[in-house]
């Protein structure tokens, strides 16, 4: 727990918090100030924003534990601020609301754009206001509202302030407490049960050639070893093989990009045509932790190389993510992992071929949720190579 | 929602900042005002077991005037670039690049050196510093150590930082009135992430010339002759086709559109807003 000293509304609080509270949690749960919404709690529909020193920000985004000393203005905090009663007047007779989901933030925003830009015309309130959203009554009638208060302005009584910066002396030199260990819980079965989609409809597509200094008879050879395959992908792992022709082969994928991390259990079918040296995997995978799942198919083709010795193996992807990664999962990034990934991949060939073990077996650090997704079409096209 | 137990502690500075990170350990964080970070945590993407808060650290919300740069603190905020509380290195520059960052109320938490840190290749900090040739001021184990930005990211959310260390600062070279400049990035909706960003430096006062293109598949693009670009932006496009990974046409055409608006941006000496 975090002690906090922190004024809310013009009144002096004092209280523990747990670190990873956020300031809308407790103003809703600990004042009972449930004038704050919250939207999506990560920070994209500004319902939750709120007053902290005079500004705007995310009071979802806002730890309660870094507010110490800070002076906190809620939408309840606004009852006797005269631009405050204008606007909330202004929304009135505009129609700025229907179920007021949104308003507590809006009218935070709209605070802060009377305040600071007193020239704002139409397009700036609308840029402004780009990072509140609302779903039922529309933006003409806030606009308008927000646009005729500044018609007519009037000084604010809320401005910024900066906290003073910490002090050495202040802070002390205590290490940080041990957090309560945040094991990951046991993975379950549920991804090994989900569905593998027949076709991915609306995914994303990604093909690249990798060129290998393998001739493309002794590349097929070594991708239909099934179980070498996956030991050259950073960070997969094979939990079963196929029991059967047209069984699914089971195993999981561990990646991290940035601080987040993932590990995607999953199944896939794997088909491959040993005359055209091409093969097909598909499969659906999904991370209990973080609650996302990736789905998507893999194809794959060996062909001969621009130079007799060689050979290049065309992998094509298209892969669909679900879940809060999906939020990071843009296709640039994933296109990186891919990238980064299958050039681990390639080093782990090429040293297969050559009779040495893998070069790279750690799971790849840098790049993550998406790899795993690739990572689960990876283990898909090794099983594909199988059989 | 909510983020899995960590521990929480405000570093006042720098040092302070380093030691705790060394005390949390390999999954201990920096949070440096959590804008793209607090996502992570509340959807449990990123369970560091330790932040330390360096947004009230007084050494990493300084500027100091070097003569010939500005070194910025890491802890200073967008917003702050946005309204000129602290000098700006360039002729209003970095104010305008502010104001395109997602929202007033990320704006106002989202700091300088946060962003660096994080390394989306979207960023508009990670573009704008790569085109200025910015540098990054790491404090580590035994002495501070400089980067410039090109080798500073090494990928999407992939940086040169070590396990332990800090960036404290950004040294940005002034830029006279004769120096011109263009950004341009293509979003959906304002404030969201770019899905195409070029930026373009000409200052010839200085001898430097430079073109990056950002919002890609990895770190920011350096173009290597700008100068041919400036003179035909139309060559973007086969360029780019030979830089970057296979990528669909439209996709391509919009990095190349960036590109030329970028540079039409610098011809007039003015930013263009996205």
């Amino acid at each position: 727990m975090t002690a906090i000293s922190l004024t809310v509304n013009g009144r002096r609080q004092s209280a523990e918090v747990e670190p990873r509270t956020h300031l809308a949690d407790f103003l809703r749960e600990d004042l009972l100030l449930t004038g704050t919404h919250l939207g999506c709690e990560h920070g994209v529909c500004g319902a939750c924003t709120l007053m902290v020193d005079g500004r705007p920000v995310r009071s979802c985004l806002t730890f309660a534990a870094s507010c110490d000393g800070a002076e906190v203005q809620t939408v309840e905090g606004f009852e006797d601020d005269p631009l405050m009663t204008r606007l909330r007047d202004a929304f009135s007779r505009h129609h700025a609301l229907q179920c007021g989901y949104c308003t507590p933030g809006m009218l935070a925003t709209a605070y802060d754009i009377v305040r600071r830009l007193p020239e704002a015309d139409e397009p700036r309130i609308r840029e402004e206001l780009a990072g509140n959203l609302c779903r039922c009554t529309g933006y003409a009638g806030i606009v308008a509202a927000i646009a005729e208060v500044l018609a007519d302005p009037l000084t604010a009584p809320l401005q910024p302030r900066e906290r003073p910066a910490l002090s050495a002396a202040e802070n002390g030199p205590q290490p940080p407490a041990a957090a309560t260990a945040s094991a990951r819980p046991a993975a379950t079965s549920f991804a090994t049960t989900l569905p593998i989609p027949e076709r991915i409809d609306g995914g994303v597509t990604l093909e690249r050639r990798l060129s290998l200094d393998i001739a493309p008879q002794a590349l097929w050879t070594l991708l239909e070893d099934f179980q070498a395959v996956v030991a050259c992908l950073p960070g997969a792992s094979l939990e079963s093989v196929p029991e059967g022709p047209g069984e699914p082969v089971t195993g999981s994928f561990t990646v991290a990009i940035g601080p987040m991390r993932a590990q995607f259990r999953g199944r896939a079918l794997v088909a491959y045509d040993e005359v055209r040296r091409t093969g097909l995997v598909r499969g659906t995978g999904g991370d209990p932790v973080s609650r996302s799942q990736a789905e998507g198919q893999m194809r794959f083709a060996v062909e001969a190389g621009a130079d007799t010795a060689g050979s290049v193996l065309v992998v094509a992807l298209v892969y669909r993510l679900k879940g809060p990664l999906s939020q990071f999962g843009r296709p640039a990034i994933v296109a990186d992992v891919v990238d980064r990934l299958l050039a681990r991949f390639a080093d782990n060939l090429a040293a297969l071929a050559e009779g040495r073990g893998p070069v790279h077996a750690a799971p790849m650090s840098g790049f993550g949720l998406i790899f795993e997704t690739i990572s689960m079409r990876v283990q898909k096209l090794l099983a594909r190579l199988r059989g | 929602m909510k983020p899995a137990p960590f521990a929480y502690v405000a570093a006042a500075s720098a040092a302070d900042a380093r030691r705790h990170l060394g005390a949390g350990g390999v999954s201990a964080k920096i949070l440096a005002g959590g804008q793209s970070l607090g996502p992570m945590l509340n959807l449990r993407l990123a369970r560091p077991s330790h932040l330390v808060d360096v947004t009230r650290a007084g050494d990493l919300r300084t500027v100091t005037d070097e003569g010939d740069a500005l070194l910025y603190g890491a802890a200073i905020r967008h917003a702050e670039f946005e309204d000129g509380d602290v000098a700006d290195a360039t002729p209003g520059w970095l104010a305008a690049i502010a104001r395109g960052i997602a929202y007033r109320a990320v704006r106002n938490r989202g700091t300088i050196g946060g962003s660096l840190a994080h390394a989306d290749p979207a960023a508009d900090w990670v573009v704008t510093l790569t085109a200025l040739g910015a540098e990054v001021v790491i404090a580590g184990e035994n002495a501070a150590r400089t980067l410039p930005m090109t080798g500073f990211v090494q990928g999407p959310l992939a940086t040169a930082l070590e396990p332990g260390e800090v960036i404290t600062g950004i040294r940005i070279a002034k830029r006279g009135s004769s120096a011109r400049w263009g950004y341009w990035k293509f979003t959906q909706k304002a404030g969201e992430f770019a899905k195409a960003s070029a930026a373009v430096l000409i200052d010839l006062e200085r001898g430097e010339t430079r073109i990056v293109v950002g919002a890609i598949e990895r770190a920011p693009i350096v173009l290597d002759d700008p100068e041919a670009v400036l003179a035909d932006p139309d060559i973007a496009l086969p360029l780019l086709e030979r830089l970057t990974a296979p990528n669909p046409p439209a996709t391509l055409a919009l990095h190349a559109a960036a590109v030329r608006r970028a540079c039409l941006a610098a011809a007039k000496d003015e930013d263009m807003p996205s």
